[in-house]
């Protein structure tokens, strides 16, 4: 306090006395916590709340799979093989607004090429029911038969199309976000762990221990990541079970990505483990142990959450590139990934565009993370005013 | 002068009714309200506040310079030579910058770009401004180099500014700034980041070399010695206003403001308590010393040097005592206080602390006595945990030491010594973002205190902090060592606060002892040129 009766003024500069840091705008309102600092930045970037809330979506998505989506995983619609998508219309043949409904298909065949192309035709009109019974599933150990969308009468709708099996690939791309995120958090989260454990004790400790962690984590980085990722996927046994698989797969990720979190971790940690805040610690007599839990790993935990935002995506990237190539999540566990492996080929490619559907989400859901990141990123920078 | 248009009688520099605010997170800010002010050619104005006062923004408004955030109230006037710089366009204040008008910064350290050359530095201004031969360059920077007193410019043209100390930086940048025969400079703080010897001869400099081209200079500061000896006309600034303007000499010699007289006043004052000779030993350090190697070859030729950053010391605080260690910057004054207490590097010697030997002890061992020595450091925005609440800090010795048992006999201490540190008990729960740093050292010093400890090393406790500040926190020690009957270690670069609170001084230069002895004695009858030179600068700023 800069006047000369330090009795008589709050805690907080009152409006009028003098305080020798008059232009830090902290300081006048009332008391705010780091955190609700940070809310508030945040929330004053749009393109950071924009990928918020794609990121919310696609998670409730993801856990309210078995509601959002009309069929299971395995569901055969005999009838729909390469169905195209079915667009929701509301207005009929005589121009009259209706509910939503869609249409069936009539098979058509072209009588040169023998091609048999999809007409949608008014002679088949399904409309659409919200919150309609369908097949039973589990959520939570309980049963329910609540789907978001369904056909009247239980008619098959594919809004956007079949695969060649004639699964419906709206269904399948909505459990794929459960599978392709599972493995983003999982991922993310023992990366993390891993990542900060080892870093705070290589920057804290240094030495001998920091020497030992740093040529090993200079080795892990000097792996060429492809070959290693396909090499060490082929040595996953053959018939395990998918669990398993998936379960190896995401340790093999893990594995190569800590490293990168360890790496700047050990650099900050260096840095503030000399700020006085610390050495009081030392000076009032505080174990390590504490030391690290109490002053150094709080102090990280904003570059943490923001490195966690970032690896997210990255994760999801691989993943689908990965299983995509048919060497990362095995079927029948289905993620955006496995999807896309169906259109290996051109012929499929180009006779069911609508399989590429999952690139749409994984290319949404890569944006969204990333302009959390970005906008978590500034909204924690201590140094940032506007 | 070369356009001179008006009469010399109509000020150089007239800034008017400048209110700058800032866009932040939480709204906006007003920084500097209704600031007006002029200056003379060849005149000083000195421009005097405490940090946050706006004095520095409002001279960047007169540049142009504010950062990108910055609102510039419309009624903002800044006539320069009769023109009104507020209406100009970037393009044409950068066409003054550096001409007419120039600025030094306070950071010699970072305002130089570290990778040209210092002559290409200097060069570049020239020639920005001016159409000039390769040959009559070089000519005109050794000319400017040596006007700036920089020793042996002909070697020190080529030179890279990590290849000089910060007083010759700063005299780079001097030069730098009179390249182009400026009508105005503007020095923000131009030597708070010097020695106290190196500051004294920085502003001598300055006051030739503003005699000599006749230039009007914008002195910004908060060093009141400095500003009494240096300016002819002064303003003082608090809260983004002007309190008080007037002649230097009849603003210091009858200040009408109540700020004013109240910054006057807060000059180190007072002496140390008498100290009892008898009082037993606290502290005691014999023949220290600390080491630091490191190497100095090529990978295939190793070559290890070394340096003694505390070499064969000798140290002594009794009880009620403070004892002062001064020095400038890389003198080894820090690297001594904190092998004593051996929370740094500690190499030889012997330290007993109330008569038990602590030198040879593990940092576990060393535990039971920490809480008897306790430390305050420099930075008081470092000091504290920005993600911990006030209470947390100021518990955390109880904690780990297991003082007071209860939470609640634990928040009577902590409360307690809220108390002795005069800060109200709403502070517990609140982060430190929230205190100035005034306050913060105030918590610091609280934290110390509440493991009621025999000893406190105070590493520079006011240097950061505003001159106001200072004197109450210096006064708050005083009542402290009288109320707790305290022995502090006081490492200081700043001989009047020396003078106003330690029994003794250690002066120390390059990890020796060049003087100890009793504070008056030293101060009043220094035996060395070194001593000499220090309390020149402390006490007499411009010879």
């Amino acid at each position: 306090m800069s006047d000369p009766t330090p009795q008589m003024s709050g805690a907080v500069t009152p409006p009028g006395a003098p305080s020798d840091h008059a232009m830090n705008a902290e300081k006048e309102g009332p008391s705010l916590s780091y955190w609700q600092l940070v809310r508030r930045r945040f929330r004053s970037n749009r393109w950071g709340m924009a990928g918020l809330i794609v990121s919310l979506l696609i998670l409730l998505t993801a856990i309210f799979a078995p509601f959002i989506a009309p069929y299971s995983v395995e569901t055969k619609d005999r009838n729909a093989i390469y169905s195209p998508p079915q667009t929701i219309r509301f207005i009929d043949e005589d121009g009259r607004l209706h509910g939503p409904f869609v249409l069936g298909f009539e098979e058509v065949m072209d009588p040169n090429t023998f091609e048999i192309t999809f007409e949608p035709s008014y002679a088949q009109v399904i409309p659409l029911e919200f919150f309609a019974e369908g097949a039973e599933y589990q959520f939570l150990g309980m049963t329910f038969d609540t789907h978001l969308i369904a056909g009247a009468d239980g008619q098959f709708v594919h809004l956007l199309g079949t695969d060649g099996l004639g699964r419906d690939v709206f269904s399948r791309m909505v459990y794929g976000a459960r599978v392709t995120l599972l493995m983003g958090f999982l991922v993310m989260a023992a990366a993390c762990v891993i990542g900060t454990l080892v870093g705070v004790t290589s920057g804290y400790f240094g030495g001998r221990t920091d020497t030992v962690i740093q040529r090993m984590i200079e080795f892990i980085k000097s792996f060429p990541d492809l070959p290693l990722y396909l090499a060490l996927v082929a040595v996953l046994p053959r018939n395990a079970d998918p669990i398993t698989t998936f379960i190896m797969f995401a340790a093999i990720i893990v594995l190569l990505q800590w490293a990168n979190l360890a790496r700047e971790l050990r650099g900050k940690v260096i840095a503030i483990r000399s700020v006085e805040f610390v050495r009081s610690a030392v000076a009032v007599g505080a174990s390590d142990r504490r030391i690290i839990l109490r002053h150094i790993v709080p102090n990280m935990s904003s570059h943490i959450i923001v490195w966690a935002t970032y690896v997210l995506p990255e994760v999801i990237l691989l993943e689908s590139f990965l299983s995509f190539l048919g060497v990362g999540i095995q079927q029948p566990l289905v993620s955006w990934g496995v999807m896309l492996n169906a259109v290996r080929d051109f012929q499929s490619l180009a006779a069911a565009p609508w399989l590429l559907s999952p690139v749409a989400m994984i290319i949404l859901s890569v944006l969204a993370f990333n302009a959390l990141g970005d906008g978590m990123r500034d909204a924690m920078d201590p140094y940032s005013n506007d | 002068m070369q356009w001179t248009r008006i009469p010399m009688t109509e000020p150089l520099l007239k800034v008017e009714n400048v209110a700058v605010s800032f866009r932040t997170a939480v709204g906006v800010t007003e920084a500097v309200r209704d600031v007006s002010y002029a200056v003379d050619r060849g005149m000083t104005l000195a421009v005097v506040g405490e940090s946050g006062s706006g004095k520095s923004v409002t001279a960047r408004a007169v540049m142009g310079m504010l950062a990108p955030n910055a609102i510039v109230g419309k009624d903002t006037r800044v006539w320069f030579d009769g023109e009104d710089l507020s209406t100009w366009s970037e393009l044409e204040l950068q066409r003054i910058r550096g001409k007419r008008i120039s600025m030094i910064f306070q950071e010699p350290l970072t305002s130089l770009n570290p990778i040209y050359k210092i002559g290409d530095q200097v060069g570049e201004i020239i020639r920005v401004h001016r159409d000039i031969g390769k040959k009559a360059l070089r000519k005109e920077v050794l000319r400017l180099l040596a006007e700036v007193q920089l020793p042996d410019p002909e070697t020190r043209i080529d030179q890279y500014p990590h290849e000089m100390s910060g007083g010759q930086r700063q005299r780079v940048m001097i030069a730098m700034a009179l390249a182009n025969n400026p009508d105005l400079l503007i020095a923000d703080e131009p030597t708070t980041a010097l020695d106290v010897t190196v500051q004294a001869e920085i502003l001598s400099l300055l006051k030739q070399l503003q005699t000599k081209h006749g230039m009007a200079v914008v002195l910004i500061t908060h060093d009141l010695t400095v500003v009494s000896k240096v300016s002819d006309t002064v303003v003082v600034m608090r809260q983004g206003k002007v309190v008080e303007s007037g002649v230097t000499a009849e603003v210091f010699a009858n200040p009408q403001h109540p700020y004013t007289r109240h910054l006057i006043e807060s000059e180190p004052k007072g002496r140390p308590d008498p100290l009892n000779e008898d009082a037993p030993v606290v502290i005691e350090g014999r023949n220290l010393g600390v080491t630091f190697s490191f190497n100095a070859g090529g990978f295939f030729r190793p070559l290890t040097k070394e340096l003694k950053a505390v070499d064969d010391i000798s140290a002594r605080v009794r009880q009620g005592e403070t004892l002062g260690v001064v020095g400038e910057s890389g003198s080894g004054k820090t690297t001594l206080a904190m092998a004593m207490i051996r929370l740094g590097v500690f190499h030889r010697g012997e330290i007993t602390f109330q008569g038990q030997r602590i030198d040879q002890l593990s940092r576990k061992e060393l535990r039971p006595f920490r809480t008897k020595m306790q430390v305050v450091f420099q930075d008081p925005f470092s000091s504290l945990n920005p993600r911990m609440i006030i209470r947390q800090i100021l518990e955390e010795g109880l904690v780990v030491n297991n003082i007071g048992g209860s939470a609640s006999a634990r928040d009577k201490i902590v409360r307690k010594a809220l108390d002795d540190v005069q800060m109200p008990h709403a502070a517990l729960e609140r982060f430190p973002h929230e205190f100035s740093g005034g306050q913060r050292q105030r918590l610091a010093i609280a934290r110390a205190i509440a493991l009621n400890p025999e000893f406190i090393l105070l590493d520079e406790p006011t240097s950061a902090l505003d001159l106001s500040i200072q004197a109450q926190i210096i006064d708050l020690l005083r009542d402290l060592r009288r109320k707790h009957s305290l022995s502090y270690m006081f490492i200081s670069h700043d001989l009047k606060v020396v003078r106003a609170l330690c029994h003794n001084v250690i002066v120390m230069q390059h990890g020796k002892v060049m003087e100890a002895g009793p504070t008056a004695k030293v101060l009043e009858n220094p035996e060395t040129d070194y001593t000499r030179r220090l309390v020149d600068a402390a006490f007499n700023v411009v010879a």
